[in-house]
């Protein structure tokens, strides 16, 4: 980039070509007031905040969306711009109801600084005093529109960060306001409930329900930490006062993986779960009621090594949600396959392992879930396609990267999906299978391109051809419920792609056909990425933490242990949840033949209404621990706040257990 | 030598503001050496004589408010305003973006705990104004002090500076809103 000259306030400074006078103004340490600006979005100049005065311009111009040139003459402070400034605070103070004394942003607003800043001590215009509406529908978000100040900020960060775009202006000059979809209350609207809007307005217009007067920035701590609901691995900075969550943040919304979801930045603080929070027994009239931990403890270590010497071993079965941490897990493990030395232990989701291990096996490649690329492809792609998922759903950050991705006009995403979920209509093209078909149109699909000539002329895409043999183009995909133009357009798309990647999910997993992972492992194969070795593939796993169990080889067992307790004889069975809500429909058949139920969770779900034992789980939050994102990396979480007294970490009731039964 | 006359009064507000002056705690010692308060709400003089310094509270919202501030500005040589509803219309200008009659219903007739009633329409309640304004749509205002309320030391900041003879604008870090 060249280097360009200009003189800011009679100083020379350098800058670079393309940049605009305020990015000069700020890599050159220049304050110059902003309001819609903000790092990482499109400029627009809507505020007129950081206007400047240009030699040869006129009039005042904003420093925002002006080119910055060699030899640009620039003032950024003197007595008129500053009178500006205050007017237009002043115009925009007017203009609705800002009444500091009863907002809930009031000591963290941006306007009010700058008001301070300008020492605005009254408004001189005349108070329009709008009759404005709020919008309290969203679950999380409210947006209070007597605040807004129009600076589109949430607008673009909807459009341009998140990639949604639920948020745009509505209305025409004077009524012009921010508005969901077509001006649907935000709560019935598309809006995804990420909150990044709430996390970049300026002022109090958007505000979460429950961060809303529980403390101003300033008097939190604050922890950078991971979250480890859905296995994206995202940063997160949680503002925490008096052992309270107050609110979640990103550290960096202009980063590339700065986004949150739903999950990371509300879930945490809008949790009604009843906690577990002490360790209850059934007792002799068989009620749960609560005792002692260390009392509890001591009956499930007792009772366990009883019905071992009376049943044996593989009496017992070990189950765990992919929910919990690596720590938890491997201390499960060490209690169920080790101290035990049953061969019965297995994740909830563990189908879904064996479904993806049959399909990488099927293709006769070696190294497991190491074959899948990282999340970070998503961002280098310039074709994606997603199989049988809704990522904006199930790991909503990851659908961010792929929505945002399909927004700008060089990526195309190719959607290849039966059912009615609303992540397609994101799609530049939708290929619709009929139910059950997918594998087939998948086949088809790959045997297109191969017919069409693909770039990755190796011996592994040989290999492919020679396994598509037999698909017939025309008179299979008739049979998928594939048009062949849709056909020859994705073909298109795909070969002309530098790097495309594809991205299947819980939908493809529900069906546990190995054959169409193996499938999409083909399509891999003769697609992705010249440059790369690995297939662009990366499969959504269901839970939080899946790939960390899998990884610790908890789900390695043949078939589900949960669906086959009876024919496995079970008598016992430990249910470790964790923070894990699950319904008691999610385990079938729980209480048939089996002599001893311990559930630890941290909720009081219909689940534990069927244990014998109860034992408390502390929540992520409450303990730093180490989580693997569903792409393989290992992070550790920090503790937010403490868990209630009587709470112990997973790994630690586990260990005791442990040692119990070894004495 | 003689005494600086001050005179202040409330209008539409919740005397937040002058509870934060007596919150100058001792300084008033020193303040009542050189100043002579006339009318204010504290001593309950009720005639204005010519002051130096008129101290308003509270926003304009009906015709009664708005003839004390026009009389008080009429007596007073500087007029100085106290809080968000005198600077900028506070929290009682929440009622502007309604209907007046519509406020009046709401206020006196359908109040969760009001059985029987209706709206005051005697002739000696004054009737209240379309919108409530801050007091420099009304009159000339000459130095501002906001806050909800504002600061004891923000309005003894004021009250030196005018003392010293100095119009006074607060400076940045005593701005406050809330």
């Amino acid at each position: 980039m060249k280097e360009i000259m200009l003189t800011i306030n009679g100083k020379q400074v350098k800058g670079k070509e393309g940049d605009t006078v305020l990015e000069v103004c700020e890599a050159n340490n220049i304050y110059v007031p902003t309001l819609c600006h903000l790092k990482g979005l499109t400029d627009v100049g809507a505020c007129r905040m950081c206007v400047v005065e240009i030699e040869r311009e006129r009039r005042p111009v904003p420093a925002c969306t002006y080119p910055a040139r060699d030899g640009l003459v620039v003032q950024t402070h003197n007595e008129k711009l500053d009178k500006y400034r205050r007017l237009i605070l002043e115009l925009m103070f007017t203009e609705r109801n800002h009444l500091c004394a009863q907002c809930v942003a009031s000591g963290d607003c941006e306007l009010q600084s700058l008001a301070y800043k300008y020492q605005m001590d009254n408004a001189r215009y005349p108070y329009s005093w709008p009759a404005l509406p709020l919008d309290s529908a969203n679950d999380y978000l409210v947006i209070d529109h007597n605040r807004c100040i129009l600076c589109g900020r949430c607008i673009r960060t909807c459009d341009e960060i998140v990639g949604v775009h639920t948020l745009d202006f509505g209305h025409r000059g004077w009524k012009d306001m921010v508005v969901a979809d077509l001006n649907q209350p935000l709560g019935a609207s598309s809006c995804i409930s990420c909150g990044a809007c709430f996390q970049v307005c300026p002022t109090g217009a958007i505000f979460s329900k429950n961060s809303a007067y529980k403390g101003k920035p300033e008097e939190c701590r604050k922890v950078n930490s991971i979250c480890p609901i859905c296995g994206v691995g995202c940063e997160i900075e949680a503002l925490v006062k008096d052992n309270r969550l107050v609110r979640i943040d990103s550290p960096d919304l202009s980063d590339k993986r700065g986004i949150l979801c739903h999950k990371g930045r509300f879930a945490p603080l809008y949790n009604k779960n009843e906690r577990v929070k002490t360790a209850l027994v059934r007792n002799g009239r068989g009620k749960l009621e609560p005792r002692p931990l260390p009392e509890a403890i001591d009956i499930v270590a007792k009772k366990l090594a009883e019905l071992k010497a009376k049943y044996g071993n593989n009496s017992i079965a070990g189950i765990a949600s992919s929910q919990a941490s690596n720590d938890s897990l491997k201390a499960f493990k060490e209690l169920i396959a080790g101290t035990i030395g049953s061969n019965l232990i297995d994740t909830l989701d563990g189908d879904a392992y064996r479904t993806i291990i049959k399909g990488i096996n099927g293709t006769g490649a070696k190294g497991g879930l190491e074959i899948e690329t990282s999340l970070e492809e998503i961002l280098n792609a310039d074709c994606i396609i997603v199989v049988g998922a809704n990522p904006l759903e199930s790991h909503p950050v990851a659908g961010s990267y792929i929505a945002r991705a399909a927004r700008r006009s060089k990526v195309t995403l190719i959607a290849i999906d039966p059912s009615q979920n609303t992540f397609p209509y994101h799609a530049t093209l939708w290929l619709k299978p009929q139910e059950g078909n997918e594998q087939l149109a998948v086949d088809v699909l790959s045997k297109t391109i191969i017919q069409k000539g693909t770039k990755k002329d190796s011996a592994r895409t040989k290999e492919v051809a020679t396994s598509l043999k037999d698909i017939n183009v025309k008179q299979n995909s008739k049979q998928a419920g594939i048009g062949s133009d849709d056909l020859l357009e994705a073909a298109e798309m795909l070969s002309k792609a530098k790097h495309s990647i594809i991205v299947y999910g819980e939908d493809i997993l529900r069906h546990n056909n190995p054959a169409l992972i193996t499938s999409l492992l083909k399509l891999a194969t003769i697609t992705g990425s010249q440059d790369k070795e690995k297939p662009q593939i990366i499969s959504l796993k269901p839970k939080g933490n899946s790939r960390g169990a899998w990884n610790l080889g908890i789900a390695n067992s043949s078939q589900s242990i949960i669906k086959n307790l009876t024919s496995n004889n079970v008598k016992a069975l430990y249910l470790l949840l964790s923070d894990d809500y699950v319904d008691a429909s999610e385990l079938p058949n729980l209480s048939k033949g089996l002599e001893f139920i311990v559930i630890q969770s941290s909720y009081l779900a219909s689940a534990t209404s069927k244990a014998d034992i109860v034992l408390p789980s502390p929540i992520w939050a409450e303990v730093g621990e180490k989580y693997t994102t569903l792409d393989g990396l290992t992070e550790s979480t920090s503790r937010l706040i403490k868990p209630s007294d009587g709470i112990k970490a997973d790994a630690e009731i586990l260990r005791e257990i442990s040692q119990q039964m070894k004495k | 030598m003689t005494k600086v006359k001050v005179a202040s009064v409330w209008l539409e507000g919740c005397s937040g503001c002058h509870m934060s002056f007596l919150d100058i705690d001792e300084a008033i010692i020193e303040l009542a050496d050189v100043v002579e308060f006339t009318r204010t709400p504290i001593t309950d003089i009720k005639e204005f004589p010519q002051v130096d310094i008129g101290i308003v509270e509270g926003s304009v919202g009906n015709t009664e408010e708005e003839e004390v501030l026009k009389e008080l500005r009429a007596h007073s040589k500087i007029l100085m305003a106290w809080g968000d509803c005198a600077c900028f219309g506070g929290v009682c200008a929440m009622r502007s973006s309604f209907n007046k009659e519509e406020v009046l219903k709401r206020g006196y007739v359908e109040t969760e705990s009001t059985c029987k009633s209706k709206i005051p329409c005697s002739p000696g309640v004054p009737a209240l104004l379309d919108q409530v304004k801050p007091v420099n749509h009304v009159v000339k205002v000459d130095c501002y002090v906001p806050g909800c309320p504002p600061e004891a030391g923000a309005i003894l900041y004021a009250l030196k500076e005018l003392l010293a003879g100095r119009i006074p604008v607060l400076p940045s870090d005593m701005m406050r809103f809330d």
